[in-house]
């Protein structure tokens, strides 16, 4: 609230100066530009103060009030006791006083308790030293007095102050590395780098000498977004004019790592810095029950009303006869009699409201309040969610979600991290065909399967060989993935067999499963040095390889790609993607072979990834350096642009291979996932990888089973018919089968149920999103969710985050409204996890240590998600993380093989039911606690 | 929320039947073989008692008159017409004859019974000051303000007992004479008119203010008795421990009654010859006829009834148990029919799973 306030205050105050402009203009170092430079209009920023308080000492009382008896229920018993004070009512006050006023303390105190710790945590943030660079000098000062344009200097594992811009780090490549675990909870390590034109200055004085401007757009919450420009002015030219985009800004909230120092330039500050945004923008989930509750005290006062209105009026007809108004043994007073007749009515009816006020029982608040927060004790005793390698239990963050628990009828899951362990491991790669099986050992144990494949030495002609040596040169080349030389990273994967302690730093883990697994076929990436990269070959050599270009990686274009210079001055450009995005792109190589190995490996739940390689001439380096530069120093649709010269560049590949890494199962995934499905909870699968992976993923954890029926909505499909034709034939089948199987149960002949489960992919979903051109989008969509529902599972791949959180609010907001829950690790499902009603996140803590860990937040407030780990409510399911919302659940399979009530009341009653089977489920295994249903919230 | 991440921490949960949720809990099954036996069973229970009440309370014999004295209806109208419009009314006697058939089975009491008399309106139910009456000086002296306009008296002196509901205390008396032979002398019937408060009323909650040199009309001295009053309150009574505040007429209708239409004790026959009940005979009841109740549209009515274990006469506690009884019977009997119906369908059901 105050956030808000303080936003619109300052844009009322800096209106008058703000509302033309929408960037604004950072002097670093508070220089001003040149004369010749164009006339900036200063801009006033807040500073970097932090408010995430509520209250404050003086308005505690009056705004925790205020916020207390907004709540419908607390305003309608301030009323009564109002009402009970002011006239002469047949009950006490206190009889309605007290308990309103045990609640409004107890909720204040607790409240204000919270509050009092978000004050000290407030402080220590504003007061935490920070070090600025003042006139060529280190100067420490309090956090909260940072400017915007002011110069800062942050250490390893220090977090950043403040949004800033980054200059230069002590790193000579101009790079650092960052984990925004706290921001948006990857815990991976991003690379940032320093513009280019400042990467230089590595001491105070250096950087103090710094001239420049930087133009950038207003505070926005999106976290991954970035547009700006900054101008360095040097005494001899014109000034340099670089882009800037979210590689060069460094997020308040982040933590440095693995680089000594950097200087940055504040740009946004304090309440302006994108975590306070995200901070602010969101507002807290409330129970579907809470607010069908609302409904309810509205139906029930409106009652009231009339009855007391009723009655009222009963009371005067009743007593126009004067011997019952006033006989002879009841007088009335002096002042009675000459009251005015209005004022008496109306006294009367409100009278009347306070007798009949019990309609709406105060103690019930109060009783169901104490009983969610003791079900959310509950959680964190559980046992069963303890892990014991942690020593953390589940943590609720908050109680009010209790009851929701019991009603899910969709879940939605993410697939790699949470029904699979996100524990990578190189299975395989294929070049040319021939198959490679990196050597027998991983992590100490031997691989059974080894012996079985075809070896390394299968012999490959001279050619094939200088094809297999390019494959692996590739692989180990074409990453994005940092080398920690010491061994307190944590979460490091350590090299097995290399001399020195080294591990690789990845945002995906795939790419250290590659990388390792090159590693054991006799390639070894050693570093990036002074942007060479340096790898040992087999003969144990040294090769250096100047890196060029990093066509990083997007979950749109789905590949990669580098362009190095190899030391004999050959440039090749190495592209690794999904399959589905490498195969039209390439021109040359054994596709046949490699596609029908490829898909081979994907049915058996391999992740799959392909390699291709491009060589250039030095003339068509140079185009596209100079497209890429161009696409770069775009200010506005800089996106859009380097896309197109992405495109253009990744063509006419000669593939090379193929490598397969294995995501194991959790453990137990396959037992909750038949749980939840029989006790009539639809299970859907959301995941960004590729349809096949993921479909086996699908058939191993159960979700689909030999019989089930599976309908595809692909773009495949969607080539050769179109959407309408699809989506009606479909919805043909599967309603024409549930018509005929609702008679037949009936009748008693049905012999056994078709299953069916659905492939959509992310393409043909943002079809059926998608309005139409006549607007008549929702046509598809709810022959879409006639489909869905009709199907026991369904499998979204390819989805894009976004596309994750669409898909759940479509079923949200589906006619039937109902509960949803939503599990995910990791930022690309945290959308989903807020849109869904009960949101659970399972953090890998260590995504490359073989500890499988799940951490599941009860998320109802995003902004615990921007709060470190710690202060999180994780819910552990220790030994065995079987995937589902109640690892719970998953016993289920064990307990209630024989005779299953669970299923028979399931195909019964109605989904409110199904709910309070799953209710009982939960409570058998003793994993849930106490959950409420039908509560209100006080 | 912080409190659970404080609070718990990083701690192993506590292994306990409590946080484990290990406590013993009965969940039912409600099934059709436990349902309907029970719906049976609870239905024959209460048919069973309720004709035990109904039939008791039936057995209960009452002779009831009313002495308003409407026109026309015996010899009270005389005195009804005699009051009319008078406040208040001047003495006036009048009497009722009745003739008993047979025994009437004992112990019998006597009630008065007034109709449209609203002792439970809220105005009137507040207005008197319990404190006053447990016999507290203070508050003998300052009435509450619940009391007014029966609080204090045109003089200015406080009134003792205050407030509305004192002030319309019933003041008709009855006297019950028998004449056991025809033509023969009517012979007085002792009515004992101690027992008839609540233990808890007259020996606890009603208590004279301390005598005064051993008088209780100084007691009382500088106070006012009510305005509808004759006589002061020391003066209800000459029996010293029925006198006061603790007259036992004040302190039973002190007790209002919940409903417009009430019954109050008046007296109890369970003396001499009459202990057994009131043998056959012509009878008498003189009535001293001094409460104004047709300005308000009431009745007066007197009462003779016998009691049972369960009572005074109320068949709708009878009736109340024999209508849920049978709509227990017959839940149960169509519970019956729909499972017997459809159970070859439930068992179909179960065999497609």
């Amino acid at each position: 609230m105050d956030c808000t306030l303080v936003r619109t205050l300052l844009h009322r105050y800096c209106a008058g100066e703000e509302d033309c402009v929408d960037s604004r203009t950072v002097y670093v170092g508070h220089r001003e530009p040149p004369p010749g430079a164009e006339a900036y209009i200063p801009h006033r920023c807040p500073d970097n103060r932090i408010v995430s308080s509520k209250y404050t000492f003086w308005n505690f009382i009056p705004k925790n009030l205020f916020e207390q008896f907004r709540r419908i229920a607390n305003f309608y018993f301030l009323i009564i006791f109002l009402v009970q004070l002011i006239i002469d009512t047949p009950t006490s006050p206190v009889t309605s006083g007290l308990p309103l006023f045990f609640v409004i303390t107890v909720t204040a105190i607790k409240q204000g308790y919270e509050d009092w710790l978000r004050h000290k945590a407030d402080s220590a943030v504003n007061q935490c030293p920070v070090h600025f660079v003042q006139h060529g000098r280190l100067v420490r000062k309090q956090s909260r007095k940072l400017r915007v344009g002011d110069i800062v200097m942050v250490k390893e594992d220090e977090t950043f102050p403040c949004d800033l811009i980054f200059l230069s780090s002590s790193r000579a490549d101009g790079t650092c590395h960052v984990t925004t675990a706290s921001l948006d909870g990857e815990s991976s390590h991003k690379t940032h780098y320093a513009v280019q034109d400042t990467k230089g200055f590595h001491t105070e004085e250096d950087i103090d000498s710094l001239h420049a401007t930087i133009e950038c757009e207003r505070p926005q919450p999106d976290l991954y977004k970035f547009v700006g420009r900054i101008n360095v002015y040097s005494d001899l030219n014109d000034p340099v004019v670089r882009p800037l985009g979210s590689e060069n800004l460094l997020l308040r909230g982040a933590t440095l790592k693995n680089t000594e120092k950097i200087f940055g330039v504040a740009v946004y500050t304090g309440m302006e810095t994108k975590m306070a945004l995200n901070y602010q923008s969101k507002s807290q989930k409330r129970s579907a029950v809470e607010k069908s509750m609302n409904v309810f005290l509205i139906v029930y006062l409106c009652i009231l009303v009339s009855k007391a209105l009723i009655n009222t009026v009963m009371k005067y007809v009743w007593q126009s006869e004067p011997f019952r108004d006033e006989p002879w043994y009841n007088q009335k007073t002096e002042a009675e009699r000459q009251r005015n007749l209005l004022l008496r009515a109306f006294t009367d009816f409100l009278a009347f409201m306070v007798l009949f006020n019990y309609i709406i029982p105060v103690s019930m608040y109060v009783t169901v309040e104490m009983q969610k927060f003791l079900g959310s004790y509950f959680i964190t005793w559980d046992e069963e969610m303890f892990d014991e390698e942690t020593g953390e239990g589940p943590l609720v963050n908050t109680s009010d979600l209790n009851e929701e628990l019991g009603q899910v009828e969709y879940v939605f899951t993410d697939k790699t991290g949470t029904l699979t362990e996100n524990n990578m491991e190189f299975k395989e790669c294929c070049v040319e065909g021939h198959v490679y099986v990196p050597h027998a050992v991983c992590n100490g144990q031997v691989l059974p399967a080894a012996a079985t494949i075809d070896m390394i030495d299968a012999s490959p002609g001279a050619g094939g060989r200088e094809r297999e040596e390019l494959f692996f040169r590739a692989v180990c080349l074409c990453h994005t993935i940092q080398v920690k030389d010491d061994d307190e990273v944590d979460g490091p994967r350590k090299s097995p067999d290399s001399g020195k302690r080294c591990a690789y730093i990845s945002s995906s883990p795939d790419e250290v499963a590659l990388v390792e697994g090159i590693q054991r076929l006799g390639f070894t990436y050693l570093r990036l040095k002074d942007n060479y990269m340096e790898l040992r070959n087999r003969d144990n050599d040294i090769e250096r390889f100047e890196l060029l270009e990093i066509l990083s990686f997007d979950s749109v274009r789905r590949r990669m790609s580098v362009i190095v210079k190899s030391a004999t001055g050959e440039i090749y450009l190495f592209c690794k993607g999904a399959d589905s995005s490498i195969f039209p792109r390439v021109i040359e190589g054994k596709v046949d072979q490699i596609r029908s190995r490829v898909e081979r490996n994907a049915v058996e739940g391999l992740r799959t990834l392909c390699v291709a390689y491009k060589r250039l001439i030095q003339e068509e380096y140079e185009g596209i350096y100079k497209l890429l530069q161009a696409a770069k120093l775009a200010l506005h649709d800089r996106e859009r642009k380097l896309a197109e010269a992405y495109e253009q560049i990744e063509k006419d590949l000669i593939l090379l291979g193929a490598t397969a890494v294995e995501d194991r199962l959790q453990e137990k995934a396959a037992d909750t996932i038949e749980a939840l499905q029989k006790a009539g909870i639809k299970v859907w699968v959301l995941t960004g990888d590729k349809m096949e992976t993921a479909a086996a993923a699908c058939y191993a954890c159960r979700l689909f089973r030999r019989n089930t029926q599976l309908l595809e909505v692909t773009t495949k499909r969607l080539e050769e018919q179109s959407l309408h034709d699809v989506l009606c034939e479909l919805s043909k089948t599967v309603l024409h089968c549930s018509a005929s199987l609702t008679r037949d149960s009936f009748s008693g002949l049905s012999a056994d149920v078709q299953d069916y489960g659905l492939i959509i992919d992310g393409a043909a979903l943002s079809l059926i999103m998608k309005p139409h051109e006549d607007g008549s989008s929702s046509n598809y969509r709810e022959l879409f969710l006639d489909i869905c529902r009709n199907c026991s599972a369904v499998l979204c791949c390819r989805m894009a985050p976004l596309q994750k959180a669409q898909i759940v609010k479509l079923i949200k907001f589906s006619k039937e409204h109902p509960i949803t829950l939503a599990i995910g690790d990791g930022a690309n499902d945290v959308s989903m996890i807020l849109e869904a009603h009960v949101g659970i996140e399972c953090l890998l803590h260590f995504p490359s240590v073989f500890v499988p860990v799940l951490l599941w937040v009860f998320t109802t407030d995003p902004v615990r998600h921007c709060l470190p780990d710690s202060l999180q409510h994780q819910l552990h399911l220790p030994p065995h993380p079987a995937a589902q919302p109640d690892g719970a659940a998953r016993r289920h399979g064990h307990t209630q093989e024989g005779s299953c009530p669970l299923q028979r009341h399931r195909q019964e009653c109605s989904p409110l039911l199904a709910g309070v089977h799953l209710l009982d489920v939960l409570r058998r295994v003793r994993c849930s606690g106490v959950f409420l249903r039908c509560l209100l919230h006080v | 929320m912080t409190w659970s991440a404080t609070a718990r921490g990083a701690h192993q949960p506590d292994n306990t039947a409590f946080t484990q949720q290990r406590l013993p809990a009965w969940q039912p099954l409600l099934s059709a073989s436990i349902t309907l036996p029970l719906f049976f069973c609870a239905g024959l229970a209460f048919i069973g008692l309720g004709l035990g009440l109904y039939y008791s309370s039936n057995g209960i014999k009452e002779l009831e008159y009313d002495y308003t004295g409407d026109p026309g209806t015996g010899n009270c109208s005389v005195c009804a017409a005699a009051g009319q419009g008078r406040a208040p009314p001047p003495r006036c006697s009048c009497a009722w004859y009745f003739s008993l058939p047979e025994f009437f089975q004992g112990p019998v009491y006597l009630y008065y019974e007034l109709t449209n008399f609203y002792q439970n309106n809220r105005r009137y139910g507040v207005s008197r000051d319990d404190a006053q009456l447990s016999g507290l000086q203070s508050a003998l002296r300052h009435p509450v303000n619940e009391c007014y306009p029966y609080q204090y008296s045109a003089a200015g002196l406080p009134i003792a007992p205050c407030g509305a509901i004192a002030n319309s205390l019933f003041n008709d008396s009855f006297s019950l004479w028998h004449q056991r032979l025809p033509g023969g002398p009517y012979v007085e019937v002792p009515l004992d008119r101690t027992g008839i408060a609540w233990w808890t009323d007259y020996h606890v909650k009603f208590r004279n203010p301390p005598l005064v040199n051993g008088s209780l009309a100084l007691a009382f001295q500088g106070t006012a008795p009510p305005p509808s009053w004759h006589r002061p309150v020391y003066e209800l009574s000459p029996d010293p421990n029925n006198t006061g505040f603790i007259n036992q007429d004040f302190v039973v209708w002190m007790r209002t009654a919940a409903l417009p239409t009430f019954r109050k004790l008046y007296a109890r026959i369970r003396q001499g010859n009459y202990s057994a009940g009131l043998p056959r005979g012509t009878y008498r009841v003189n009535i001293t006829y001094n409460y104004p109740v047709r300005v308000f549209g009431g009745h007066k009515l007197i009462n003779f009834s016998s009691i049972s274990w369960m009572g005074g006469k109320n068949p709708f506690l009878g009736i109340a148990y024999l209508v849920v009884g049978s709509l227990c019977i017959l839940t149960g009997f169509v519970m019956l029919v729909v499972y017997i119906r459809y159970q070859d369908q439930n068992d179909d059901d179960e065999d497609d799973e």
